[in-house]
C-alpha cells in the first residue's frame, strides 16, 4: 500500500514515516507544502494521502484546499486530513460528495497506533475514516422527537462505530460479537432510523452523518 | 468738456442727472453703512461734477475754480468703481494709477487755462500759447481714457480672480462700471481723432454714469434681502439650534451653497466638521475663500466659501455674529465627536494588537506545544506496539498516552480561546457549524454570506454566537436556539434567539458587556430582548462595506 504524507513540522513528519514503515505500508512521497503534496501524488500514484490541514506558507486552508484537489483530480486516490481542531464543517466539506475514500482525525489520533494504521489502510481502499469526536458530538444533539432515542445502548454504539466508517467486520471486531449480530444490530437502526439500507460501509457513512447533522 | 456744448438743455439735464443721483446714493450709502467710506466718496464725485458746471457762470472765480475742475470727474468715477465696496483702494497699483490720473487731469487743465483760449474770466491765463494749449489737451485725454480703459482690466483681473459674484445685482454693478469707463475713454478719444457722433456720444456716456447709482440702489436693495436673511438665520436658530442644521442655515443666509464650515480644535490643533474628521483650510485655492470667526477672543471656526462672499464683509459679519452661541455649540459637537472618534481609533488599534498577539500565540502552541505532544503521544504509541511481552509496561505507556491526550484536550481549549484559527481559514460558516453542533441544545443555523468577511468582523461575529450558545447552555433552559448571519445593506446582521426563560442580566454581565464592546469597537451596535419567561434574543448589527 503506497502512501504520500504532507505535514510541515519535520519531527512529526518522520515519526508517521517511521510508525507506517514498520506497519507495512510503503511510504513513497513526503511533503511539507502543499504544491509538493500535488506533485508526489501526481507523479506516484500512491493510494493514500495523509495531509496536514494547516500547511505552509500561510497556515490557513493550504491543506484542506490540497486535500479537496486530489478528490477531484485523483478520485483512486484516498484523502485522510489530520488536524488540531475538530470542525464538523470541514469534515463535511471533505465528504460532500461522497465518503469514499476520504477520512478526517484528530491528529492525536496516531498515538494510538493500531487503530490508525487500521483508519489509513480503511481509507486507501476506499473507506471512510471519521473521527470518533465528531460523531459523538452529533450524536449528543438531543431533540424531543428524536428518533435516537429509540436505539438501544448497544445500537447507539454500533451507529457510532458505523459513522467512523467501519465494517461490520470492523465493529464486530471492536465489540467482540458476531458479525451476524452486527447485521442485526444494522438493520434494526435503519429501520428505527428511516434511512434506507446502503450499499457500501462508505455509503452508509454519509447517510448517517447527513442524518444526524440534519 | 463745456467747449462745444450741443443742445446745452440736454447736457445741462445730463449732468444735473448724475451730481443728483451720485449725492442721493452716496448719502443713502453713507447711513446705511456709516463706517464705510464708499458713500462719501459718490457724494464727492457728485458733488464736484457740480462744481464743474461753476465754469457756465460768468464770475471770474467761479469760473476758474469749475473750469479748471473740469476734467477730475471723470477721475472720480474711477476712483469711486475702483473703491467700490469699500470705498478704499487696495492694491498698490490702483492708488499710483488714481494718483496719476487726478495729477493728470488737474495739472495739465492749470497748464491748459495758463496757455490761454478759455475766454475772459479765466483768471489763470498768462499768455496766450494755443499749441501748447493743444497739446495738452490731447495728452490729458489720452492719459485719461487710457486711465479708464487700464481701470476696466482692473474690474475684469479682480472678477478672474474672484469668480462670479453670488449676487446678480453686483455683476450687474460691475458691468455698469466697466461699460461707463469704456465710455468715457471712446468720448474722450473720439474728441482727439475728431471722432464721428460726438454729441449723442457724450449722452450716452451721462447716461451711463448715471446708471451706475441705479445698480448700487438695486444693490442696496439686495442687501435689505441679504440681511433678511440673516434674521431668518437668527430665527431659525432659536427654535432648532442643532449643530446638524447650522451649516445649511449659513448657507441659505450667505447664499452660498458650497459653503464649508470647519471647526478649530485647540488641543488637537486642526479644524473637523461637524462629525469630528478632519478638514484642510484652502490655501492658494483660488476657488475658495476663508473667513476665520472668533468668538470671546478665542478662535471658533473657519468658513470655506466661494471668494465673491468677500466683497460683502458686512454680510459675512452679520451672519457670523448672529451665528455666534449656535457655532460654539457646534464646535463642542465637533469636538466631542472627534475626541470619540480618536477613542474608537485607539479602541480598535489595542484590539487588533490584542488580536494579532493572540492569533501569534495560538500560531505558537499549536506549531510547538501541541506539535510536540503529538509527536511525543507517536513514539509512546510505537513503543506500546514493540512491547508485545510486556503487558505491565504496555499499561503503563497506554497511561501516558492518556495523560498526553488530556493535555492536548486542554491545550486545545486554552488555543481556541486565544484565537479561533479555523474562522481564519475557513471562514465563519465553517467555524459555526462546529459551534451549533456542539451547543447544549438543537441549534437552527442559517448562515446567508455569499462571500468571506474582514476577519475582525468574523472573529467578532464567532465570539458573539460561541459566548451565546454558552450562555443558553448555562443560564436560558432553553430546548432550542436559532443562529441567523445575514449581509444587507451594508452591514452584517447576527441574530441569536433561544426559548428558554429569558431575563438574562444585560447590565451585570461582564460576558454582555465583553460582547457589545466587541461590537461597539466595529462602529455596531448589540441589542438584547430579555423578558422574563419569554427567551433571549441578541441582535448584533455591525457596519460592513459591501
Amino acid at each position: 500500500m503506497r502512501v504520500v504524507i504532507a505535514e510541515d513540522s519535520v519531527l512529526l513528519r518522520e515519526g508517521l514515516e517511521r510508525l507506517l514503515r514498520e506497519n507495512g505500508l510503503e511510504v513513497v512521497g513526503s511533503a511539507g507544502n502543499a504544491d509538493d503534496l500535488l506533485m508526489s501524488v501526481r507523479g506516484r500514484s500512491p493510494d493514500v494521502a495523509i495531509v496536514d490541514i494547516r500547511l505552509p506558507p500561510t497556515h490557513n486552508d493550504e491543506g484542506m484546499r490540497a486535500a479537496l484537489q486530489i478528490r477531484a483530480a485523483h478520485p483512486a486516490v484516498g484523502v485522510l486530513v489530520l488536524s488540531q481542531y475538530v470542525e464538523i464543517g470541514l469534515a463535511m466539506k471533505l465528504l460532500s460528495e461522497s465518503a469514499e475514500g476520504a477520512g478526517y482525525l484528530l491528529k492525536d489520533r496516531i498515538g494510538d497506533v493500531k487503530e490508525f494504521v487500521a483508519a489509513v489502510r480503511r481509507v486507501a481502499s476506499g473507506g471512510s475514516a471519521i473521527d470518533p469526536l465528531i460523531v459523538s458530538t452529533l450524536l449528543s444533539r438531543r431533540r424531543s422527537d428524536d428518533p435516537l432515542g429509540e436505539l438501544t445502548p448497544r445500537e447507539r454504539e454500533v451507529l457510532e462505530l458505523m459513522a467512523e466508517g467501519r465494517s461490520n467486520q470492523g465493529i464486530a471486531d471492536k465489540l467482540v460479537v458476531t458479525l451476524r449480530a452486527v447485521e442485526k444490530y444494522v438493520s434494526s437502526i435503519f429501520g428505527k432510523l428511516g434511512l434506507p439500507s446502503s450499499g457500501s460501509d462508505s455509503r452508509r457513512v454519509l447517510a448517517v452523518l447527513l442524518y444526524l447533522r440534519a | 468738456m463745456r467747449g462745444e456744448l450741443g443742445e446745452p438743455l440736454v447736457i445741462a439735464f445730463l449732468g444735473n442727472w448724475v451730481t443728483v443721483s451720485y449725492v442721493l446714493c452716496g448719502l443713502l450709502a453713507w447711513s446705511h453703512r456709516p463706517g464705510n467710506r464708499f458713500g462719501r466718496l459718490m457724494i464727492a464725485a457728485g458733488f464736484v461734477n457740480f462744481v464743474v458746471t461753476l465754469s457756465w457762470t460768468t464770475n471770474d472765480l467761479a469760473f476758474t475754480i469749475g473750469q479748471s475742475l473740469d476734467l477730475v470727474p471723470p477721475v472720480l468715477f474711477l476712483h469711486v468703481f475702483l473703491a467700490f465696496p469699500t470705498g478704499r483702494l487696495e492694491g498698490r497699483f490702483e492708488r499710483g494709477l488714481i494718483a496719476a490720473a487726478y495729477a493728470t487731469a488737474i495739472g495739465l487743465q492749470l497748464v491748459r487755462m495758463a496757455s490761454g483760449g478759455f475766454g475772459p474770466h479765466n483768471l489763470l491765463e498768462l499768455g496766450s500759447h494755443p499749441a501748447a494749449g493743444l497739446a495738452a489737451v490731447r495728452v490729458q485725454l489720452l492719459a485719461v481714457s487710457a486711465f479708464c480703459v487700464a481701470g476696466v482690466g482692473i474690474l475684469a483681473v479682480r472678477r478672474l480672480r474672484t469668480g462670479r459674484p453670488l449676487r446678480r445685482s453686483l455683476s450687474l454693478l460691475v458691468y455698469v462700471f466697466a461699460l461707463a469707463l469704456l465710455m468715457i475713454a471712446a468720448l474722450f478719444l473720439s474728441h482727439v481723432f475728431d471722432g464721428p457722433a460726438i454729441n449723442q456720444l457724450r449722452w450716452a456716456t451721462f447716461a451711463v454714469l448715471g446708471l451706475a447709482p441705479i445698480a448700487f440702489l438695486i444693490g442696496l436693495l439686495h442687501d435689505r434681502l441679504a440681511r433678511s436673511s440673516v434674521g431668518d438665520l437668527l430665527l431659525q436658530l432659536r427654535t432648532e439650534p442643532d449643530p446638524a442644521e447650522l451649516r445649511d442655515g449659513l448657507a441659505r443666509a450667505l447664499r452660498d451653497p458650497s459653503l464649508t464650515l470647519a471647526y478649530w480644535l485647540p488641543d488637537f490643533g486642526s479644524y473637523v466638521d461637524l462629525g469630528g474628521r478632519p478638514v484642510e483650510l484652502p490655501e492658494g485655492d483660488r476657488r475658495k475663500a476663508t473667513t476665520l470667526i472668533d468668538r470671546e477672543g478665542a478662535h471658533v471656526a473657519a468658513l470655506i466659501h466661494a471668494p465673491a462672499l468677500d466683497d460683502e464683509p458686512e454680510l459675512l459679519a452679520a451672519v457670523t455674529a448672529a451665528a455666534g452661541i449656535a457655532l460654539e455649540n457646534a464646535r463642542l459637537h465637533a469636538e466631542l465627536r472627534a475626541r470619540l472618534e480618536e477613542l474608537r481609533g485607539s479602541r480598535a488599534r489595542i484590539l487588533d494588537a490584542g488580536q494579532t498577539e493572540r492569533k501569534r500565540l495560538e500560531r505558537n502552541l499549536h506549531d510547538g506545544a501541541q506539535q510536540r505532544l503529538i509527536a511525543l503521544s507517536l513514539e509512546l504509541g510505537l513503543w506500546e506496539e514493540g512491547l508485545r511481552d510486556d503487558p505491565e509496561a504496555r499499561k503503563r505507556l497506554h497511561r501516558a498516552r492518556g495523560e498526553i491526550a488530556t493535555s492536548l484536550e486542554e491545550l486545545r481549549a486554552v488555543a481556541r480561546g486565544l484565537h479561533p484559527a479555523v474562522v481564519s481559514g475557513h471562514g465563519l460558516e465553517v467555524a459555526l457549524e462546529q459551534l451549533a453542533a456542539r451547543a447544549a441544545v438543537p441549534v437552527r443555523l442559517q448562515v446567508d454570506v455569499a462571500s468571506r468577511l474582514p476577519e475582525r468582523l468574523e472573529v467578532a461575529a464567532f465570539y458573539l454566537v460561541s459566548e451565546s450558545l454558552a450562555n443558553v447552555g448555562k443560564h436560558a433552559q432553553a430546548s432550542s436556539a436559532s443562529v441567523e448571519l445575514a449581509r444587507a445593506g451594508g452591514r452584517v446582521v447576527i441574530e441569536i434567539v433561544d426559548d428558554g426563560v429569558g431575563g438574562a442580566d444585560t447590565e451585570r454581565g461582564s460576558g454582555l458587556r465583553g460582547l457589545a464592546d466587541r461590537v461597539e469597537v466595529l462602529g455596531g451596535r448589540l441589542r438584547i430582548w430579555s423578558p422574563s419567561g419569554g427567551g433571549t434574543r441578541l441582535r448584533a448589527e455591525i457596519p460592513c462595506a459591501s
